[in-house]
């Protein structure tokens, strides 16, 4: 009964008062029920998603016994608290940090009590990236202009030619598109009900009604498979224009795709799939700048793409999704790394689709190295300067 | 609750009784997943395996129906498994047929419908077989989960806290004994925090070197210790290299057995080649294993 003891040192040091607060830790509390509910507040006030129901079951635990014995008190907390690997490593600290605080040491730190490891309020990002510092300016002028003509125009323009005030406005329109985009690919999953299967279950008791014919036959089509699609975003100096539109449709092809995995790169790849998940896009983007601490600099291709192999490889292409790579393909890496990279992973891919924003230009051909070692593995190679491009993405897709 | 309290259980109060059974089952656990698996007994509550292919995940279940001395009910999950093959499903030639010997009586149409949406006519798939037990509750493996649909999930959430199932024709069944839930899962997609907040979690690893040859002496009984130790010490080796396929602990069991099985008492140049495909599933990870072992000797 190791972790009873600060209980008892409490009532010989006669430091009686209780903090109420959030914090509060073994020592503090006065019965082992009450420190077992301190510690599940504990825990949530360090991120882990624990509700009542886990301090109950806490409870429980230390009733069926489990109490007598410090490690098996251990584990059994554990494995009602945590939800994931991640989590089980935390815990461990915690529950260090919780028992065994002695209150002598902590009269200094008291205020500086923090683990590693846990979900940290996010701090507010300076973003001063993906072309889009000052905004405020130009707003109001903004919305004046519009119309059937210059939204055709807009649509047509390259990115990284838009002035300030075109920015906003292409981001309203971009924004009405891609969701008639989602919904559009969504609706041509749904269509021909009238092929597939005849269900038997309804068409029989259908048939009661008429003496058992079957006259009206009801079908059931197959249901639509939902596509997996993972995403490798550039995000480079070189993409800097591009990628807040790119990233924005990637949000949109969430709503779509129900699994999509997306990743941004740039020297090293960095996994936003949850992150995406979150409905504000400003919030996003500063999340995403915040774990990268790496944008807008150099690209790497190779070797993240090696790195996607490598980490997520196993676990993401199974089932042979469809992956999509938005880059420019200037590399700064070793092409032939990159070529190699492509082919493991069009070998595990139903399709690799690359869009390329420069291909929008006069001209271009895709002769940088980077470009060229990957090209021969990718299965279709598209624009994606502007607008109208991206939206091109719809029957790219609809036909995979 | 009206669900009655299981009975075997009784007889478990600690986790080193846990320990000890499951060894005579030839499982080994630590006193962390036994402290898990007493509280799956005990809060009868789901539990959530999570980790690498085959390091005993889906075999715990197994054991533990043998521990129990109870049914193992199993369901394996793939993309697009439906209601249909998991829960319940009418058999509609039977069916059928039932409505064409009605043709010649007298039955009012109710009475027909009744008579074939009653049990008789009922496919009962892994789901429903778990709450319909009648002697005892039964072990409930959902295997790989993580292959299964959002919507699936979503369904099983419903089932894995209230344990009944409605059937429009029939009526709602409820679970009489509470299965045992053991649900896995590979990590190949996140699972909705809804379902993993109604189970218990534990994550298991790849063994030490230590626990590995208790594992493998416990699965291969006759296993001369050198070649045990051989064995284990090259899987352990390979998991430290970049592998497309990592072996698990069954792939280690499998090489020790192919290895007894071929007459061989050490792991050297020609065993080595000849079993290296029981333990390695890829042609690349059968070259680079090779070069290593001859540069290495």
């Amino acid at each position: 009964m190791n972790f009873l003891k600060p209980v008892n040192a409490i009532k010989q040091t006669g430091i009686l008062r209780i903090n109420q607060s959030m914090k509060q830790q073994a020592f503090q509390t006065k019965s082992i029920s009450e420190s077992i509910v301190a510690f599940s507040q504990f825990a949530r006030s360090h991120g882990f998603n624990v509700g009542i129901q886990e301090t109950q079951e806490g409870l429980c635990c230390a009733k069926e016994g489990l109490l007598t014995n410090r490690e098996s008190f251990k584990y059994s907390l554990k494995a009602i608290f945590c939800k994931s690997p991640e989590e089980r490593l935390v815990f461990e600290k915690l529950f260090l940090l919780f028992w065994d605080t002695n209150p002598a040491d902590l009269k200094e730190t008291k205020s500086k009590i923090s683990v590693q490891g846990t979900l940290n309020k996010r701090k507010v990002a300076s973003l001063v990236m993906l072309g889009r510092g000052k905004t405020e300016i130009t707003k109001e002028e903004g919305k004046n202009v519009s119309g059937a003509n210059e939204t055709e125009r807009l649509k047509r323009t390259d990115f990284s030619k838009l002035s300030q005030m075109d920015t906003e406005l292409l981001e309203e329109i971009a924004q009405k598109m891609f969701k008639q985009l989602a919904l559009r690919l969504n609706r041509r999953m749904k269509e021909c009900r009238r092929k597939g299967q005849i269900s038997l279950r309804r068409t029989i008791r259908r048939s009661i009604g008429y003496g058992g014919e079957p006259i009206d036959l009801f079908r059931r089509s197959q249901k639509p498979k939902k596509q997996r699609l993972v995403v490798l975003l550039d995000v480079s100096g070189s993409m800097d224009k591009y990628s807040y539109f790119l990233l924005r449709f990637i949000c949109a092809l969430r709503e779509n795709f129900r699994q999509l995995e997306a990743f941004v790169f740039s020297t090293s790849l960095i996994r936003i799939s949850k992150t995406i998940r979150k409905s504000r896009l400003d919030y996003v983007l500063n999340i995403i700048s915040e774990q990268a601490d790496n944008w807008s600099s150099g690209t790497r291709i190779g070797e993240c793409i090696h790195e996607f192999n490598e980490k997520y490889g196993k676990l993401l292409l199974n089932g042979s999704p469809i992956v999509l790579v938005l880059s420019d393909g200037l590399d700064t890496g070793d092409p032939a790394l990159l070529g190699k990279e492509m082919i493991k992973l069009q070998r595990r891919a139903r399709k690799i689709i690359w869009l390329n924003p420069l291909k929008g230009m006069k001209g271009y051909t895709p002769t940088a190295g980077g470009m060229k070692a990957a090209l021969p593995s990718v299965d279709s190679f598209h624009n994606a300067h502007n607008l109208e491009s991206l939206l091109e993405l719809e029957n790219i897709l609809a036909d995979a | 609750m009206e669900v009655k309290k299981r009975n075997p259980v009784q007889k478990i109060n600690s986790t080193t009784q846990i320990i000890e059974a499951l060894e005579k089952y030839h499982y080994v656990a630590d006193e962390e997943f036994a402290t898990t698996l007493f509280l799956l007994l005990k809060l009868q509550k789901p539990l959530l395996l999570e980790g690498p292919p085959g390091v005993g995940k889906t075999e715990i279940a197994l054991v533990l129906s043998q521990l129990l001395n109870t049914k193992l009910i199993r369901l394996q999950c793939y993309e697009g498994l439906d209601i249909n093959s998991a829960v319940y499903e009418w058999n509609y030639q039977k069916q059928l047929l039932g409505i064409k010997l009605q043709e010649d009586t007298n039955l009012s149409v109710e009475e027909k419908e009744h008579h074939i949406f009653s049990n008789e006519y009922l496919l009962r798939r892994p789901l429903l077989q778990s709450i319909m037990e009648e002697e005892k509750a039964p072990v409930l493996l959902i295997d790989e989960l993580d292959r299964s649909d959002e919507e699936f999930e979503a369904f099983l959430l419903e089932l894995l806290s209230v344990f009944q199932i409605s059937i429009p024709e029939l009526g709602t069944i409820r679970a009489k004994y509470k299965p045992y839930v053991i649900l896995t899962s590979n990590r190949t997609r996140e699972l909705s925090d809804a379902l993993k907040r109604r189970c218990l979690y534990h994550w298991i690893g790849y063994p030490s070197l230590e626990k590995e040859m208790l594992i493998v002496k416990k699965r291969v009984p006759g296993i001369e210790q050198h070649l045990l130790q051989q064995v284990v010490a090259h899987v352990q080796a390979f998991r430290q290299q970049k592998l497309a396929k990592t072996p698990g602990v069954s792939e280690t069991i499998d090489w020790a057995e192919s290895l007894i099985a071929l007459g061989h008492r050490e792991v050297n140049a020609k065993s080595f080649e000849q079993t290296l495909g029981s333990v390695l599933k890829s042609i690349e990870d059968i070259n680079q294993a090779k070069v290593e072992f001859f540069e290495t000797g």
